[in-house]
């Protein structure tokens, strides 16, 4: 296929010779989505989708122009547009550019997979209605959903100053959710929360045993928070599951330490940053127990890959060492911009939107505190599980999440179960209250493969892993209007 | 790819409904565009270029049997056929294999519309002096965005429906070195330089309110005028856990108390789902068309809700041309009596809010939605602007916001218009009044 996207670059450098640099960055997706509700078989759909952005460099200025039509001739035709937007643009931009954003890189990768060949449609079919059935815990239990999708994304970049790379991302999700009701009280309860168990691998994550048992657990806890009490509003020691941890990751950390937001390019739409460049490497983003990676590197988390869509080697980084900042998520282009260090991040939700600065697998790196001295520490607290809302403002610093499940803690120990759990805070203040870190035992990796950004809009796969963590004096709330 | 999309959505619907063997029935969506987009930050540009692309949707159905296939189309016709020809013979490979589907919905619509707005749009060498021109001096950032729009559905029982317009969009904010901004937006199908250079210049003037002492509120019940531009990000929440009839049934709305007579909305607030508006087709991507108007909320009561065939089918009752979803397209809110014009003297003392930011559902079955302040929200104090106030975080029932809580709502109303890009340029918008709420909480 290379052979292929080398004689489409020739075509594009014909049509468009004023460039000074020209890439070719392919990209075709494959999925595929079934669902049954309430044991009743609800959707089948398959996808495929294949284009190329064609990007040029003219006088300092890239300018991209995006088409499916993959011929000599479609190609040459996007080159020419992609030179005609450069040129209008010349002048006008936030930076002048050169090649040294678009590295000659050479690079192959493929998700790893134990279990390559697919379990056959019946028993998907089977599985999705079995796991409704273990959903369905009692009579109580009113709307039941299961749901498989697995599928690829292949990526081929070639370049003019010699860039090469190739790269085969395969995933599979799992969602799993019931909603019950008794009287006017009604509960939802899902696995891991909407698309959580979404992961880089093959059929291994296909674990049907497991899965089934995790639904029956779901749609018994469905039906136990109907008779908890509403969650107490008061402030308390927060204890937060790796299931909700990567959301305030994700919120609270890794879009505040976008350089691109830092820069201003979201201001209209997604936000900005309370990070100032000025920031790193001396601000005390956190708790010393705060240690925080940008990784793409972990086989299984979601977002893994080899290099980014600019051609930048993907290698683990610590963005938050101690507690202190020491560097950005910004890709080559925002490092030329910033003079801040960052990471190879620079992603594209597919062939249709242009690249920009964006998270991968964004962890935090677990710590020495077992779950029980943990939970044994604590006076007066509250665990919660599994993310279920979230919102915070355009600067990522006022913040309010909701989970779908908590427990009181009282005098070192879990007691009571309690629905509609939230909790607000402030990102800074909130981190710096991090009172203890779960150890590998309490680590686990989630996906998000709904990640929203950029003008025009992009969603992205994202994947954060993270122990369990406590954090202090934090203000919870319950429900209710 | 082609400039005139029609010709291409016909060959690809002919071929998929020519492929049918006998028992088959299909359903054909298609989209597409050709569009030029700009990325603005601090009055330069970020990064520009241009997208063509077009996508087909196919439901089949065959005996109690429902497959779903979506593909990106190339645009060459031998190849899009060679496509579909073989992603139809895979289909027809699985089908066997699924479970029965006791709901399948087959449509059987066989209306036929075609509607086409052409537009007056920029050169594109000329996008970067035309729309930064009139910017000179400003912290300008946002997105300009161009061009050809097209949706399309057919279906077996000989359903065809063509829709394309041709618009523009600068959806902007402009920037104070203090870190606040003003956002506004102009959209259309006929470009402007002197409308375009008139919106920039009352973006300026607005920026003087902005640039004076910033004022930090506790947190606590204030009085709030929600502007229109603000309350559109509350009418996301009519489609999230919202008036689609499938979720009051199973559960996962928010309406459910109020639908059930446990609670209600203000008598002065109403909406209704409008295609008149203009902005987005009536049909979905079965071929089924929706009425033009259809009353969602009136007097504060639910009058009627989204319900899709396949929800229809389940339950034993009427569809109305939902999408499977069940969102709510073209909202459009009911007017009141308050002039826009008296807002600031109606608010009295309180908190003008020109945006929301990033809403989302603090308890959803007390439909309580928590959200920020964002752009040029304003302390008002005796119906006179004081200064931009430290934004805030926000946390109410929409049963006391839009119920007992909502105090007026203005007779002028505002369209819209859809911005949104993800995957495609959207269609749609809304049409909507600002409203007055006496004692929303503010909480951080």
């Amino acid at each position: 296929m290379r052979s292929d996207l080398r004689r489409l670059l020739d075509a594009a450098q014909n049509a468009a010779r004023e460039a000074s640099w020209l890439g070719l960055r392919r990209r075709s997706t494959s999925a595929s989505y079934y669902m049954a509700r309430d044991r009743a078989f609800d959707q089948a759909i398959s996808g495929a989708d294949d284009g190329a952005m064609v990007e040029v460099l003219f006088n300092g200025e890239f300018a991209y122009a995006a088409t499916p039509d993959l011929t000599p001739d479609g190609i040459a035709r996007a080159a020419a547009s992609a030179l005609a937007c450069a040129k209008a643009a010349a002048g006008r931009g936030v930076h002048r550019f050169d090649q040294s954003v678009r590295p000659p890189t050479r690079s192959r990768y493929e998700t790893p997979r134990s279990r390559k060949s697919p379990v056959a449609p019946d028993g998907v079919f089977s599985f999705l209605l079995d796991a409704c059935g273990a959903l369905k815990h009692s009579d109580e239990v009113i709307q039941t959903t299961a749901l498989v999708e697995v599928g690829r994304y292949d990526y081929e970049i070639v370049s003019t100053n010699g860039a090469d790379i190739e790269q085969s991302l395969f995933y599979m999700g799992t969602s799993l959710q019931a909603v019950a009701r008794r009287g006017d009280v009604v509960q939802l309860r899902t696995a891991n929360g909407p698309r959580g168990l979404t992961r880089q691998g093959g059929w291994e994550l296909f674990d049907i045993d497991a899965l089934l048992a995790d639904a029956g657990r779901v749609g018994a806890e469905a039906v136990e928070l109907l008779g908890a009490e509403t969650c107490p509003s008061d402030r308390r020691t927060l204890v937060l599951t790796p299931d909700q941890m990567m959301l305030q990751i994700h919120e609270s950390i890794g879009h505040p330490l976008e350089l691109d937001r830092i820069l201003g390019d979201e201001r209209n739409y997604a936000g900005s940053s309370f990070v100032k460049l000025a920031d790193f490497g001396s601000f005390q983003y956190g708790s010393k127990l705060m240690n925080i990676s940008f990784d793409p590197t972990i086989a299984g988390e979601l977002a893994s890959y080899g290099a980014d869509e600019i051609g930048n080697l993907a290698i683990k980084q610590l963005l938050i060492k101690d507690g202190v900042l020491v560097r950005g998520l910004g890709s080559l282009e925002s490092q030329a911009r910033s003079g801040v260090a960052g990471v190879a991040n620079q992603r594209a939700t597919s062939w249709n939107r242009p690249p920009m600065d964006r998270m991968a697998n964004l962890n935090l790196e677990p710590g020495e505190t077992s779950l029980e001295a943990m939970i044994a520490s604590i006076e007066k607290g509250v665990l919660m599980r599994t993310n279920r809302s979230w919102s915070i403002d355009d600067y990522r610093n006022k913040f309010q999440f909701g989970c779908e499940y908590g427990t009181l803690i009282e005098n070192g120990k879990l007691t009571k179960t309690v629905r509609d759990p939230n909790y607000r805070g402030i990102s800074s203040t909130f981190w710096r209250n991090l009172s203890a870190v779960g150890n590998q035992e309490t680590f686990a990796a989630f996906g998000t493969p709904n990640c929203g950004k950029g003008e025009p809009n992009q969603v992205m796969f994202v994947g954060h892993a993270s122990p369990v963590c406590a954090f202090s004096d934090v203000e919870v709330f319950g429900g209710g209007k | 790819m082609t400039n005139d999309f029609k010709p291409h959505f016909e060959v690809v619907s002919n071929r998929v409904l020519g492929e049918l063997l006998p028992g088959e029935q299909a359903a054909i969506s298609y989209t597409a565009e050709r569009t030029a987009f700009m990325r603005f930050n601090n009055g330069k540009i970020r990064q520009s270029g241009t997208v063509e692309q077009a996508d087909v949707g196919v439901k089949l159905w065959k005996g109690a049997k429902s497959w779903m296939f979506q593909l990106g189309l190339s645009g060459d016709r031998a190849r899009d056929d060679e496509l579909i020809a073989q992603t139809l013979g895979q289909a027809r490979a699985m089908m066997p294999l699924l479970p029965d589907d006791p709901y399948q919905a087959v449509p059987e619509a066989a209306e036929s519309s075609d509607a086409r707005y052409a537009g007056s749009l920029i050169p594109e060498s000329e996008i970067p002096a035309r729309v930064l021109g009139p910017t000179a001096g400003l912290d300008f950032t946002g997105l300009y965005t161009q061009g050809l729009v097209c949706r399309a559905a057919a279906n077996s029982a000989g359903a065809q429906h063509w829709f394309q317009t041709e618009t523009f969009i600068v959806d902007y904010s402009t920037w104070l070195p203090n870190g606040r901004a003003v956002k506004s937006s102009y959209a259309g199908r006929e470009w402007s330089d002197e409308e375009y250079a008139a919106r920039i210049a009352t973006t300026r003037l607005s920026l003087e309110n902005l640039d004076k002492q910033e004022i930090a509120l506790s947190p606590g019940k204030y009085r709030a005028f929600i502007t229109a531009d603000a309350l559109n990000e509350v009418v996301t929440f009519f489609s999230w856990n919202g008036f689609g009839e499938r979720g009051l049934r199973q559960g996962e709305s928010a309406y459910i108390a109020l639908r059930e007579g446990r609670e209600t909305m203000s008598p002065r607030f109403g909406f209704s789902q409008d295609f008149s508006l203009g902005v987005q087709p009536a049909f979905n991507d079965d071929g089924e068309l929706a009425p033009e108007r259809l009353v969602i909320v009136a007097g504060g009561k639910i009058e009627n809700t989204i319900v899709s065939s396949r929800t229809a089918k389940q339950y034993g009752i009427t569809a109305n041309g939902a999408e499977e979803g069940e969102d709510v397209r073209s909202v459009s809110i009911d007017g009141g009596d308050l002039p826009e014009a008296n807002a600031l003297r109606a608010l009295g003392t309180g908190i003008y809010v020109s945006n929301f930011h990033y809403l989302n559902w603090s308890d959803v079955q007390a439909a309580r939605i928590t959200g920020m302040t964002r752009f040029a929200c304003l302390w008002v104090e005796d119906g006179k602007i004081v200064g931009p106030i430290k934004d805030l975080r926000w946390d109410e029932s929409l049963y006391n916001m839009l119920g007992a809580k909502l105090e007026a709502v203005t007779k002028e109303r505002h369209l819209l218009v859809e911005s949104s890009t993800y995957e495609h340029r959207q269609v749609g918008g809304s049409y909507l009044p600002g409203i007055l709420v006496d004692g929303l909480s503010f909480t951080l």
